[in-house]
């Protein structure tokens, strides 16, 4: 009995290990001006390299880990961003970049405009900023990833 | 002759009333079904091209007015065309400037103004679950309308 | 041939762009018969916002329609409602203006440059130039104190102003920046792989563009002198002017060079204007309510002509702000053009236009070419795989 426990501690801290230290992420832009936009862009480009922390940007929300929102959430995204969501493999997280994201910014009350992410799906960071600047998103992806290997994401 | 007076020539026939509200723009007030020839006119003489289709609502007046802008170099040429607020109805310019399209469309779902013969009369820009009937952009638009039951 | 077809559908959430669009096409083997776009995605309402808002909160908003080309939109905004209220603003403040609108075009261009090479599948080309384009974003950031929404207007005026020591980084960044232009310039005419994706790729000829109403480097691509700097310089363009860069071919490689070269003249423009900085005040004064009125606002943007339409009512609030986004004007003949083209030529055919979704903000453009389609499962499509390579065997 005592190794299996043993063992199954083992399993999780390697699994936590593994899911923090290379998650991949997506990108969704529900309604954004496109400057948070490129900012998550420039993340990813030589001055910034992102991906010397082992996260990797990339197209498919089944192979990632992050969910990176930006923008207010427009009635007609509602629904993509919803399935985005659920297509995603669990455990997953979500960062909002953005004020439009976290408040819906300057588009609040505007007629096609939800409302913010978290209104949406849950959020698990927030980073400000109109646009933040790269080095701000890459602290809250970072901080995201302490957060979760302080917690363990073994399931 | 700069391409403005060529234009009002042009126009001749159907202007009902000539402006000119700033240097470098001439608006003409046509009647609504005298826009296809007016157009095919400035089409035929390859004065320019549409820049764009507004839309303003006024409901003091009653009138939903549209106005077709084109363009010729630093030069706006406006066709001012008054409808009706209720049932507003025009004649689509698409068989004489396929580009149209998007702008008319788009007129459609904002205003609520029909555009018959329009290529393609799907919603452009509204999401699938806004209200058929409520217009976005006329004066007493509110938000609530627009949520289907 | 069979006459039923498959759809690819591709989007609102997909690796190529940033922003979301939905695009679906339908192809017979790899020849594209049909392509659609539902954008919509991005569509916030703001037309209606704006008459909700105050001029000021307004000019806000109005900003971020798009943050590539924020300062472009304020810019029309605020000529369009200075010249209505009658505001007379000092040549300093329009040429600040016209100074960080050429620096937000080299940082589009190169952006766009980037953007382009990715799809192209040159992914280097794509780390290079958004390395250097780093450096216009400092200049940017340096000038106004943010990288991208720089907020450098106000109506009546810019908010900024710059000194002798500011000027001297900005030549210096223009100096770098020039000379890894021409190395750009040099690359995308020569390097083999890239010219495979861009020469005789979705060529526009020059009647075909100005039918269609193309506007920006996409129609100047295919000859068509359309340039508002040129043909009506609004801001300080009478006192700066640019030339206009035209290229004849009309392809995806003469939208790459048209971009590339205009970068010369923006270069250009801009070290004039630090040479010739007029003096005096950056800031007019600008009433609270603006009297009745109509105009039209048209500006250049990095994209194309960019056309505002301005009513006042004559008080605080717009009685009707209409934007029309140069987005709007080239991606509808786009996708008449992607019919008869391969299916792997697509992200570059939409890239070459640059298409920009928060600013067009809207739109769905159906060009089909004749019989309805019929969507196929998977088990059909396996089995019109094997049928064809039978054939070819």
């Amino acid at each position: 009995m005592r190794l299996e426990e043993l063992w199954e501690q083992l399993e999780a801290r390697l699994a936590t290990w593994g899911r923090t230290h290379s998650p991949w992420a997506v990108h969704f832009n529900s309604g954004s001006c496109n400057g948070c936009d490129i900012e998550i862009l420039a993340t990813i480009t030589p001055r910034y390299d992102l991906e010397r922390f082992g996260v990797k940007i990339q197209g498919s929300p089944r192979h990632a880990d992050i969910l990176v929102c930006t923008g207010p959430v427009t009635r007609q995204a509602r629904e993509r961003l919803l399935r985005i969501y659920e297509q995603m493999p669990s455990p997953k997280f979500v960062l909002a970049v953005g004020t439009c994201a976290i408040s819906g910014g300057v588009f609040q009350g505007c007629y096609n405009v939800v409302g913010r992410v978290d209104a949406v799906i849950p959020v698990d960071m927030y980073v400000p900023g109109c646009p933040p600047r790269p080095e701000a998103i890459i602290d809250g992806i970072l901080k995201l990833l302490e957060k979760a290997q302080a917690e363990g994401v073994a399931t | 002759m700069t391409a403005l007076e060529q234009a009002q020539g042009l126009l001749a026939a159907w202007a009902q009333e000539t402006r000119t509200p700033e240097a470098g723009r001439l608006d003409v007030v046509i009647a609504p079904e005298k826009l296809v020839a007016a157009t095919t006119a400035l089409f035929d003489a390859r004065w320019g091209y549409l820049a764009g289709i507004t839309g303003l609502d006024a409901p003091k007046s009653g009138q939903i007015e549209v106005l077709y802008h084109f363009c010729a170099g630093a030069y706006v040429l406006t066709l001012r065309i008054a409808l009706a607020r209720e049932k507003p109805s025009i004649a689509s310019i698409c068989s004489v400037i396929p580009a149209a399209s998007m702008f008319e469309r788009e007129l459609a779902e904002m205003f609520g103004v029909a555009v018959v013969g329009t290529p393609d009369p799907s919603r452009l820009f509204l999401p699938d679950d806004w209200q058929d009937g409520v217009y976005p952009l006329r004066k007493d638009f509110a938000e609530e309308a627009s949520h289907a039951e | 041939m069979p006459s039923e077809r498959f759809v690819i559908p591709i989007g609102p959430q997909h690796p190529a762009l940033k922003e979301p669009g939905h695009f679906e096409f339908s192809v017979e083997g790899e020849r594209v018969t049909g392509a659609t776009v539902r954008l919509g995605y991005a569509h916030r309402g703001i037309e209606k916002a704006c008459e909700e808002r105050n001029w000021v909160q307004s000019l806000y908003l109005l900003e971020r329609i798009c943050g590539i080309c924020s300062h472009i939109h304020t810019t029309a905004y605020c000529l369009g409602v200075e010249r209505l209220a009658g505001v007379e603003v000092p040549p300093r403040a329009q040429a600040i203006r016209v100074l960080i609108a050429e620096l937000e075009r080299v940082h589009s261009h190169l952006l766009w440059l980037g953007v382009a090479a990715h799809e192209a599948g040159f992914d280097t080309l794509f780390m290079y130039s958004w390395r250097d384009r780093e450096t216009v974003m400092d200049v940017l950031e340096g000038l106004t104190g943010n990288r991208v929404n720089y907020s450098a207007n106000v109506l009546g005026g810019v908010k900024y102003d710059l000194d002798e020591a500011r000027a001297e980084t900005i030549r210096k960044g223009v100096d770098y920046l020039e000379a890894r232009t021409y190395y750009y310039l040099e690359l995308v005419v020569h390097d083999p792989v890239f010219v495979q994706r861009t020469r005789g790729i979705g060529t526009v000829t020059r009647e075909q563009a100005e039918w269609l109403g193309l506007v920006g480097p996409a129609a100047r691509a295919s000859n068509v002198a359309r340039d508002l700097r040129v043909e009506s310089p609004y801001a300080a363009y009478d006192l700066f002017p640019v030339q206009m860069v035209l290229e004849t071919a009309g392809d995806l490689e003469a939208r790459v060079s048209v971009r590339l070269k205009e970068l010369f003249e923006s270069y250009r423009v801009i070290r004039t204007i630090l040479d010739k900085l007029p003096t005096g005040e950056i800031k007019g004064r600008m009433p609270k309510k603006v009297r009745e009125g109509e105009t039209v606002s048209r500006v250049e943007a990095p994209r194309g002509e960019l056309f505002y339409f301005i009513k006042s009512n004559g008080t605080d609030k717009a009685e009707r702000v209409k934007v029309r986004t140069p987005t709007l004007c080239n991606l509808a003949p786009m996708m008449t053009l992607a019919i008869g083209h391969q299916l792997a030529d697509m992200p570059m055919l939409l890239a070459g236009v640059d298409p920009c979704f928060s600013c067009n903000d809207r739109s769905i453009v159906v060009r089909n070419a004749q019989e309805a389609e019929t969507r196929w499962t998977w088990e059909q499509l396996r089995r019109y795989g094997i049928e064809v390579y039978k054939c070819k065997r």
